[in-house]
């Protein structure tokens, strides 16, 4: 069945940055803004994109994402030609095992299975984005400008542009040079790290690039490079929407918080909708000590204390007495009774007994920072965990 | 071979509903903030493992088929057997009126219980707020060598209902039909679980005779005829929603987190449609206070005692009180609201102001703009 258009989506990053968050996860299921994981940005997107079809590349700890991702039916991917398929790497007759070496080797194990679909082109998503985009008009443009690749790039101050792939663009507009985070950027233009490519054009580049042993096999560091080298025609796609990196803590902290302004990403738009697959609970209840001042609960909270400036997952409780203030609280997690947790990212199930502190307000020191509990975790009573604190799961505190 | 099959009657049109039903059945009316009363059988059926069931319609079922689709969130969308939908083309004496009662609607659709497999029905009501251990009945079924099983309820209910007296070896032996309040017996949660071929025969002699109603002629039948019939007892939250006062009761009963907890108890999940896939937003100038809010909505106002669906938006400065208000309804700025139970989509505009009883409470039809 030939598409014009497949996805392509990297999900197989440790997110190592993110340290006790991804300690038995991959990034892209590390739960977002409330009923999200940050894969359903992508997914939605490609969904509400017209793109039925996507490849889903997992390699470190998969087993959530695969239950998470299922059939794909909270996107709409649940499509008979066509679908969501979850792609680990895999050992073919006589060969000796291997992982995925890096993007652009992911993208070359898979080629038996881009090839299924005989796609045009082919979309390269990573998991670890919150943005809505439609991939429609960046096909769209892509097509016109007769490029052998599309790059969305999104303008940034130059102070930042250091930290990014920066996309120099020639007199006719498309791209003459790529820099990875150059000390003195020419240009604001940053790589999103969202890639269209002509296929055949592709599928020979990852053909050259796997037989050079010196390749570290990366679509920043060595395809597009290679692409420009060659003479190919590359265009960057300019994007001015709401679009943030969640690898870091501090990252996956401010994009959470951005969650609490509608004017930055709109998620109550009808008309592009980004679906979860979250469990079904009863409304959320909001108790008689209940107060709830600019924050985000979801179904299935138990609210009996003080909430404010805070994103709440599913089935989150807070007693009496407790305090969450400028924090994120994972799917299932308690704050008992006179407890406080502020500036702080909470993990999934993880307990908070009474009258234990986490987190602390900036104090306008270098040390300060949001502190952090992974994932089932208990935080004895009256513990304190200090700002910019780290707890793994398996720690006792 | 599945064992079990269910039938849920979803066709009953309760006048003392009144505008809560003009669009819809008893059985999908909405519920708890999220739910329909259709949820609650279906998942006790689907968390008994039963999963061939029959949903008999007969007017007014288009919101329930757009809520049920094809069985999917109670995994009833199955390849053989799984969710059927029942509507009224059974046999040509059916396609005008009513059904006169529960009998004639089961010989409706009696090709569609001869032409499963089961050996057993389990027959419940669609607009009846329980959350029933299925399991745990079928079970004291199995233990018993009886016929039948009625399940029961540990208290008195508020309207009329029937009751079973239970002799010492734990079989039926009366029916006391038609009561209110407190009485001899169990009443009854007029759920049950019947050997098949018992309950066809049962349908064949109503059908021959003219008779209609399962309690007043099926059930003496089967008495008088000295047929088995044991009792299962639930224990926990149980109430049917007939009326407005009902309806109002009963939601508001969901406030109080012991009827919470029995009403969702831990491994018996009440499963239904997922569609909101944003949580609800608090803004600077909000108040929730004993009250349970669905996803999507937007609170900026002041809310108390209140049940909201999802997707309502509360402008600030508005005040709720001890109202129900159904997905998509919109509160204006400063719109006062004490014991109103508002359909879906209304539109209050800012400072109008709709008081009502608790006794009595006001119900705004779906979409009218105040």
């Amino acid at each position: 069945m030939k598409k014009s258009c497949i996805a392509m989506l990297l999900a197989g990053g440790q997110g190592s940055r993110l340290y006790a968050l991804t300690q038995n996860v991959a990034k892209p299921s590390v739960p977002f803004g409330g009923k999200y994981r940050i894969i359903d940005f992508p997914l939605s997107n490609c969904a509400n994109s017209g793109i039925d079809t996507v490849g889903v590349l997992t390699q470190y700890r998969p087993l959530q994402l695969n239950s998470y991702i299922g059939n794909g039916q909270p996107w709409d991917l649940d499509s008979s030609d066509g679908g969501v398929f979850i792609l680990p790497p895999y050992l073919g007759a006589g060969e000796k095992g291997s992982w995925f070496t890096g993007t652009a080797n992911a993208i070359y194990q898979n080629i038996g299975f881009i090839e299924n679909y005989d796609p045009e082109n082919v979309l390269i998503l990573s998991g670890d984005h919150i943005y809505k985009m439609d991939y429609a008009k960046m096909l769209k443009e892509h097509l016109e400008k007769d490029a052998a690749c599309t790059i969305a790039v999104l303008q940034v101050s130059l102070e930042e542009a250091t930290r990014f792939g920066i996309m120099n663009v020639g007199e006719n507009g498309y791209v003459c040079e790529f820099e990875e985070k150059p000390k003195h950027p020419k240009s604001d233009l940053a790589s999103m790290g969202i890639y269209i490519f002509n296929w055949k054009k592709l599928k020979q580049y990852l053909e050259a690039d796997a037989a050079d042993p010196n390749s570290s096999n990366d679509f920043g560091k060595n395809i597009i490079p290679a692409m420009l080298n060659a003479g190919e025609k590359l265009w960057p796609y300019r994007f001015d929407g709401y679009w943030r990196d969640v690898g870091t803590i501090t990252s996956l902290w401010d994009a959470n918080m951005d969650m609490l302004s509608t004017t930055l990403i709109n998620l109550y738009d009808p008309s592009w909708p980004i679906g979860a697959r979250s469990p079904v609970c009863p409304p959320h209840y909001a108790g008689e000590h209940a107060q709830i001042i600019h924050s985000i609960i979801t179904e299935g909270c138990e609210i009996d204390g003080h909430v404010e400036n805070s994103v709440l997952s599913p089935e989150v409780v807070v007693e009496e007495g407790a305090k969450v203030l400028y924090s994120v609280l994972m799917p299932g997690a308690v704050v008992k009774k006179d407890a406080v947790v502020e500036y702080a990212i909470v993990g999934e199930n993880t307990v908070i007994e009474p009258r234990a502190h986490v987190g602390a307000a900036p104090d306008g020191t270098d040390g300060w920072g949001v502190a952090t509990c992974g994932p089932n975790i208990t935080i004895r009573q009256g513990a304190v965990v200090p700002a910019a604190a780290m707890i793994y799961t398996g720690e006792e505190v | 071979m599945r064992k079990y099959q269910g039938i849920i009657f979803a066709y009953r049109e309760e006048p003392e509903l009144r505008e809560l039903t003009a669009n819809r059945t008893a059985a999908s009316l909405p519920f708890c903030g999220r739910y329909r009363l259709i949820d609650f059988p279906l998942s006790s059926l689907r968390n008994a493992g039963v999963l061939d069931v029959g949903v008999i319609m007969q007017r007014d079922y288009q919101s329930l088929l757009d809520h049920i689709g094809s069985g999917k969130a109670w995994d009833m969308s199955r390849r053989s057997g799984g969710l059927r939908m029942l509507p009224p083309f059974g046999l040509p004496q059916y396609h005008n009126g009513n059904y006169n009662g529960t009998m004639e609607a089961l010989n409706a659709v009696g090709s569609y219980l001869r032409d499963s497999s089961a050996e057993n029905v389990i027959l419940m009501l669609g607009s009846v707020a329980a959350n029933i251990d299925l399991a745990a009945a079928i079970q004291k079924y199995e233990e018993s060598d009886a016929d039948a099983l009625a399940i029961c309820m540990d208290h008195d209910p508020m309207g009329v209902h029937h009751r079973f007296n239970v002799g010492p070896d734990g079989y039926v032996n009366g029916l006391n039909l038609y009561r209110r309040g407190a009485g001899d017996g169990l009443p009854s949660l007029e759920a049950y679980i019947f050997r098949k071929d018992i309950l066809l025969e049962l349908m064949d002699y109503c059908r021959a005779n003219n008779h209609y109603l399962f309690h007043r002629d099926a059930i003496t039948l089967f008495l008088s005829r000295g047929g088995k019939m044991t009792v299962y007892v639930h224990e926990g939250y149980a109430n049917s929603i007939r009326s407005v006062e009902e309806y109002y009761q009963v939601s508001r009963d969901m406030l109080k987190a012991e009827n919470r907890r029995q009403m969702f108890p831990v491994g018996r999940p009440v499963r239904a449609k997922t569609h909101e896939d944003v949580s609800t937003y608090y803004g600077e100038t909000a108040r929730s206070v004993n009250s349970l809010v669905g996803d999507k909505c937007i609170i900026e106002g002041d809310v108390e005692n209140c049940i909201i669906f999802s997707g309502v938006h509360v402008a600030p400065g508005a005040k709720l009180r001890d109202c129900i208000i159904m997905k998509g309804c919109d509160v204006g700025e400063g719109a006062e609201l004490s014991c109103v139970i508002a359909d879906k989509a209304c539109k209050f505009s800012p400072a109008s102001v709709l008081i009502g009883s608790p006794k009595l409470p006001t119900v705004v039809p779906k979409g009218t703009e105040i």
